[in-house]
């Protein structure tokens, strides 16, 4: 088959495959600690039409050679974990990661997965929960009878009750670090799980050995860059117009063949 | 029969090979770090009995068009883009050494600093491994340091250092897997005014017009040649035609 047109074919395909990653990305610019994605490209196989240097004969050497380059692939799709603006909500509960970690989250299942969206509420055993209901791990319980909660920039969480002037400590965040935190996957829901390339999950209290604190009364804005991503999405429009203006231009040339010559 | 037909034949086929080219170039015009392949043909005449007038046309050996693409800041620590002429030293599939512009670079669990495609990037002594880090950091000429998992900020060392080359672009020459490697085999030793910046991705050098005008050229000769082929065959046809009134 002729490789100019699966060539251009692969540019067609990978540059549609950009543009949902962009979709994607500008559909969550209002989304809670959501971490921008992006497409690496990466070129396929070269094809040898001629192996330059094979020998002619036992003495001489081709001088020329070709190969042709079979066009391109989409390799992966990475995320940034640059951090995103902090918006102020002054909810208690809404807490933001300034720095690495991430908050370890018990799904329904047992197993843990982890977020940076920290808009967290109570469920009505007064666990922290997320939005969809997944409680924070490891357990923090707010007493119905706590008047307010202060979580610290280091986890710990105390509560104020009616009528004392004494504060309770009941419980500490623990944030979660990954030595490639490209290799977590993402599952929806503003939740990642550990894969075999992200290495195994190094938890610690915000503010040390390299985790950053937290902060209470914030949320960390999702970090997709609008102008980046319409930038990019103009230059991924053009290249997928141009790959398909080659294709056109193949078939075109195919065609010319096929009427001319019968 | 006329030869000129054959002749006309490899015209076409070559054209349609080096259109293959400029299409695997437009679509890598997004791929991180690509340069863009250029093709040449030579005409080898046809020697025998009698003179020469037969010349086929052959493609020559495909170049690598070396121009610098424009610098993207993307902000992430790992991703580190090379000033100027050099290469980021890398893995190639067979264990030998070979060299890329496209310098996304990623963490594996094990610690083993790869490109996307997973190629190891290479230091003066082997495969570059850097330990759990909260932070990373490249440096310009290429030394790595890191802030390691569970330490204070203060506790930042150095680890390794990425081996950057630069050849002189007429010994190298790109595999089958798009990175390049010397064309004799062997190493490239470490260039010290080789520098990368970090935070920034080097784009593919592809031309977009440059592309699309090669792109019409292209189309056009091949009609000639198949016109050509057309002219032949009416040639051939009038012959034909005389020999059988005669």
């Amino acid at each position: 088959m002729n490789v100019a047109l699966w060539a251009a074919k692969t540019g067609l395909d990978a540059q549609n495959t950009q543009m949902a990653v962009i979709a994607n990305n500008l559909a969550n610019s209002n989304t809670t600690g959501f971490k921008a994605d992006r497409a690496m490209f990466q070129d396929l196989m070269y094809q040898n039409v001629n192996q330059v240097g094979s020998q002619s004969t036992q003495n001489t050497q081709n001088a020329t050679g070709l190969s042709l380059g079979t066009g391109v692939r989409i390799a992966a799709t990475e995320k940034s974990y640059l951090q995103g603006s902090m918006l102020q909500t002054g909810g208690s509960l809404d807490l933001a990661v300034s720095g690495n970690g991430l908050f370890q989250i018990t799904m329904p299942d047992g197993t843990l997965a982890y977020t940076r969206d920290g808009s967290f509420t109570l469920d009505a055993q007064g666990n922290m929960v997320t939005a969809s209901g997944y409680p924070l791990s490891p357990a923090i319980t707010i007493p119905i009878t706590a008047q307010s909660v202060t979580v610290g920039a280091d986890g710990t969480v105390t509560t104020t009750t009616a009528g004392t002037s004494k504060t309770t400590t009941i419980g500490q965040i623990q944030l979660a670090n990954f030595v490639n935190l490209q290799g977590l996957m993402p599952i929806g829901g503003n939740l990642l799980t550990e894969s075999a390339s992200s290495g195994s999950p190094q938890v610690g209290a915000p503010g040390t050995n390299g985790f950053g604190t937290l902060s209470q009364g914030s949320l960390e804005t999702s970090n997709v860059n609008t102008v980046t991503e319409l930038v990019n999405m103009i230059t991924c429009q053009r290249a997928y117009e141009m790959n398909s203006k080659a294709i056109s231009t193949t078939d075109q040339m195919l065609q010319y063949l096929t009427q001319n010559l019968s | 029969m006329d030869r000129g037909l054959f002749i006309s034949m490899t015209g076409a086929k070559q054209i349609m090979q080096a259109q293959a080219v400029n299409n695997n170039n437009i679509a890598n015009a997004s791929t991180t770090g690509f340069r863009a392949d250029t093709v040449s043909f030579a005409s080898q005449p046809i020697y025998g009995p009698g003179y020469a007038t037969r010349v086929n046309a052959v493609a020559q050996d495909n170049g690598v068009d070396f121009s610098e693409g424009a610098l993207q800041s993307t902000g992430s620590s790992l991703d580190i883009a090379v000033n100027g002429p050099g290469f980021i030293a890398v893995q190639g599939a067979d264990g030998q050494e070979a060299y890329t512009r496209a310098g996304a670079l990623k963490i594996t669990d094990s610690g083993a600093v790869t490109t996307t495609s997973g190629q190891a990037v290479l230091s003066d002594s082997g495969p570059v491994q850097v330990p759990p880090a909260s932070s990373i950091t490249i440096g310009s000429d290429g030394t790595i340091s890191v802030v390691p998992l569970g330490l204070a900020a203060a506790a930042q060392s150095q680890v390794d250092r990425i081996k950057l080359v630069n050849p002189s672009i007429k010994t190298l020459k790109k595999g089958a897997d798009g990175l390049f490697y010397l064309a004799a085999g062997g190493k490239s030793p470490t260039d010290e005014t080789v520098h990368v910046s970090s935070g920034t991705l080097e784009t593919s050098n592809v031309n977009a017009a440059k592309s699309l005008v090669n792109m019409i050229e292209l189309q056009r000769m091949y009609e000639f040649q198949i016109k050509s082929m057309n002219s032949t065959d009416t040639n051939e046809q009038s012959a034909e035609r005389m020999m059988l009134t005669s």
